[in-house]
């Protein structure tokens, strides 16, 4: 009796949080999954919602932009993470010294982070300008013959989106490995000291192997939330030139929102939620016991 | 990225009560007018102002999208699919109607647009869709061609009519000015993957007896097409023109222009105004201005832009917005943003209006270029057939190794994909 009363109490505080996440995660994406099987072109309501099985899914994989963007994608999280992480722990390593005004760095660090990517989108989109950019002034000073239209290159725009990227977000893959620094007990430290370690069997033998779950728990971050990269493209190069910038996310966009193919898009976005969720079981397997017990 | 767009909307849910309450008041009826980012602001200003004077009962709430047509159709489309109340008037390029007539979004005006006979006529056509008319043309545009008079004149050269005596003489004078000791440029135009791009290119290849699409058949990997871009690839782009025109739109190129640093430009009659404006140009009163040239054996063709004046079906304020819409396609309006803005009218009145004529000398030639510029494919699905072509286009001019006749037959093919859907 009074079980059952306190059950029916843990139920009710659960309520509230089921709800939302059924609300607002659940219900989109199968949501999405149901538009993705239909025929729905938002300009033209006289077609109706036809069901169309899985025709938007066979087409998705015969759409080379697609499959590009795919692969734009892969390459970006691949890059882009990895960068992020070994930027994200030197500044880690770094803020982790005692020094003056540690406070003022580590705080000064996490300003790029605090920026709304919109905002530091269009703040790159000037540097790399062709004509005013800071990237064409520090190179070739004021020699403007030889100023180089970055954004309009298929390789250097790509390559702009990822600088863009990784100094936006290693500071908060830096705030994640920082917090598996301070874990270390100074004991370990002294204790490595007294034995007669140098600096680089110091950090290889004790600092990596403890800040690890740390990286790969800034690893997994990372690789999902780039996975679904999609404002940087968005105000910097509209996926251009040639689609070499195009990515999933902003794909999808183009079709629900441009072109209205409202069926076709979710089908986009399904095979992004597909891909990211893959991912995330992958993650759970492999660190699994050690992280999320 | 999911869980700040779930917070965002949490907190718009929870401001949502308190932002309509505040609406409300002083017994005036808020008619919300969605444009974009005007180039010259203070002409429209003066419009919205003198429409509030005369219409006190209405309280004008001015929505500003994005410049880019292709960005701001994604907001207003967004807004009529939900059937937003927040969206009355709102303005339409001319590639929409057949798209908002279709979807239903935009009111059918029939029975409040009567003096159709006073406006150009593909104007009208633009906005007509299945036989009912759904904007009213606010202004039209059309590519034309900038020069600077000067260079023009000081090597000898009279305005070019075909596109290769165009980059003949942009390349002798890049050469001379360089020996002078001046950085300039032979051209500059929009050539960014976004609607611009489709109506620059469109702009090549009908000057060289190609077509886009015309009557559900697709032209673009036929001979004349191919030639056409294969000439903007080789010649144009990163030659007479820097590679950064790749990532330019209007305001971009016409930039360099006005910064002295191109020798020709196209753009969009507004940029007539800007360009003689010395306290926003270097070159002003060394501006000239000319029909597009064409390839040796086509014509000049431009592509037909401009905006009509839309109104949401989903407006709870008809009578005020037709009042709004009508107000502002109205001949003194229209004379107001031609001698302020530089906007070319619709209504054909003011051709021959002297007061516009002063302003804007160039309007009497252009004339017959508004009378003839062409319109993009007309269709409810245009945007998606835009896109496959700002792609197509971006994809070959980009790349100067790129297998045109491939790309165009591929890009063909998606097009023919989506025109089937509409014959269903």
């Amino acid at each position: 009796m009074r079980l059952d009363r306190e059950r029916i109490f843990a139920y009710s505080l659960l309520l509230p949080c089921f709800a939302f996440v059924f609300l607002f995660a659940f219900f989109p994406i199968a949501y999405s999954f149901y538009l993705s099987l239909h025929r729905i072109v938002i300009g033209l309501p006289a077609l109706g919602e036809r069901f169309v099985g899985l025709e938007n899914y066979l087409a998705l994989l015969h759409d080379r932009v697609a499959m590009k963007a795919l692969l734009n994608t892969l390459v970006f999280v691949a890059v882009s993470t990895a960068l992020e992480i070994t930027f994200g722990t030197v500044l880690a390593l770094v803020v982790h010294q005692r020094f003056r005004a540690r406070g003022l760095v580590r705080a000064a660090i996490l300003v790029p982070w605090a920026i709304p990517t919109v905002v530091s989108s269009q703040m790159w989109r000037f540097i790399f300008n062709d004509k005013y950019g800071l990237v064409n002034l520090l190179l070739y000073g004021p020699d403007v013959s030889s100023y180089r239209a970055w954004l309009a290159d298929p390789f250097w725009a790509f390559v702009a989106i990822i600088v863009a990227d990784v100094w936006k977000t290693s500071s908060f893959a830096g705030l994640l490995v920082l917090a598996g620094l301070q874990t270390i007990p100074d004991e370990v430290r002294e204790a490595a000291l007294i034995d007669g370690a140098g600096r680089w069997q110091r950090f290889w033998r004790i600092t990596f192997p403890m800040i690890r779950p740390a990286i790969l728990v800034a690893i997994l971050f990372r690789t999902m939330d780039a996975f679904r990269v999609f404002d940087l493209v968005f105000v910097m190069t509209q996926g251009g030139p040639a689609d070499a910038t195009n990515v999933l996310q902003f794909y999808g966009y183009k079709k629900i929102f441009a072109e209205g193919l409202m069926g076709y898009g979710s089908a986009v976005s399904v095979l992004v939620f597909g891909v990211s969720f893959i991912m995330a079981m992958a993650y759970i397997r492999v660190l699994g016991r050690r992280l999320f017990q | 990225m999911q869980l700040r767009s779930i917070l965002l909307l949490a907190i718009f849910l929870l401001l949502l009560p308190v932002s309509c309450s505040q609406k409300a008041g002083e017994g005036k009826k808020v008619l919300h007018f969605v444009t974009w980012k005007p180039n010259i602001p203070e002409a429209w200003e003066e419009i919205f102002a003198l429409f509030e004077r005369e219409n006190p009962d209405i309280d004008l709430d001015v929505q500003i999208g994005p410049h880019s047509s292709t960005a701001f159709h994604d907001m207003l489309t967004q807004k009529l699919k939900n059937r937003s109340t927040d969206v009355d008037v709102f303005l339409m390029d001319v590639i929409w109607p057949p798209e908002f007539a279709a979807a239903g979004w935009a009111m059918p005006l029939d029975d409040i647009f009567k003096d159709r006979e006073e406006f150009l006529e593909g104007t009208i056509l633009a906005n007509t869709y299945k036989g009912r008319i759904y904007g009213i043309p606010l202004f039209i545009d059309s590519g034309v061609l900038y020069y600077r008079k000067d260079l023009l004149e000081r090597y000898g050269y009279s305005p070019p009519r075909t596109w290769e005596e165009m980059v003949a003489q942009a390349e002798r004078i890049v050469e001379e000015e360089r020996k002078r000791g001046v950085e300039i440029y032979g051209f500059s135009g929009q050539f960014k993957q976004y609607e611009g791009l489709v109506c620059d290119m469109m702009e090549y290849i009908l000057s060289n007896g190609g077509y886009l699409v015309e009557d559900g058949r697709v032209g673009i990997a036929e001979e004349e097409a191919l030639e056409a871009v294969r000439f903007v690839r080789d010649r144009i782009i990163g030659k007479v023109a820097p590679r950064g025109v790749l990532t330019y739109q209007e305001p971009e190129s016409l930039d360099l222009f006005i910064q002295g640093k191109a020798v020709f430009h196209r753009n969009w009659p507004y940029a007539w105004n800007v360009a003689n404006n010395p306290e926003r140009s270097r070159i002003a009163g060394k501006v000239g201005i000319a029909v597009l040239p064409h390839f040796e054996g086509g014509r000049s063709f431009s592509a037909l832009g401009g905006w009509q004046v839309g109104i949401s079906r989903f407006s709870r304020n008809r009578e005020e917005a037709v009042r709004f819409a009508t107000f502002l396609t109205s001949e003194r309006v229209q004379k107001i943003l031609a001698l302020k803005a530089g906007r070319a009218p619709t209504r054909k009145a003011l051709y021959d209006d002297p007061e516009v004529l002063k302003a804007n000398p160039h309007f009497a030639t252009m004339k017959d270029v508004f009378l003839t510029a062409y319109p993009r494919p007309r269709s409810p699905l245009y945007p998606a057939i835009s896109n496959i072509l700002q792609r197509y286009f971006s994809r070959v001019i980009s790349d100067p190794s790129s297998d045109i006749r491939a790309e165009a037959q591929e890009a063909a093919r998606e097009i023919e994909r989506v025109l089937s859907l509409v014959k269903e």
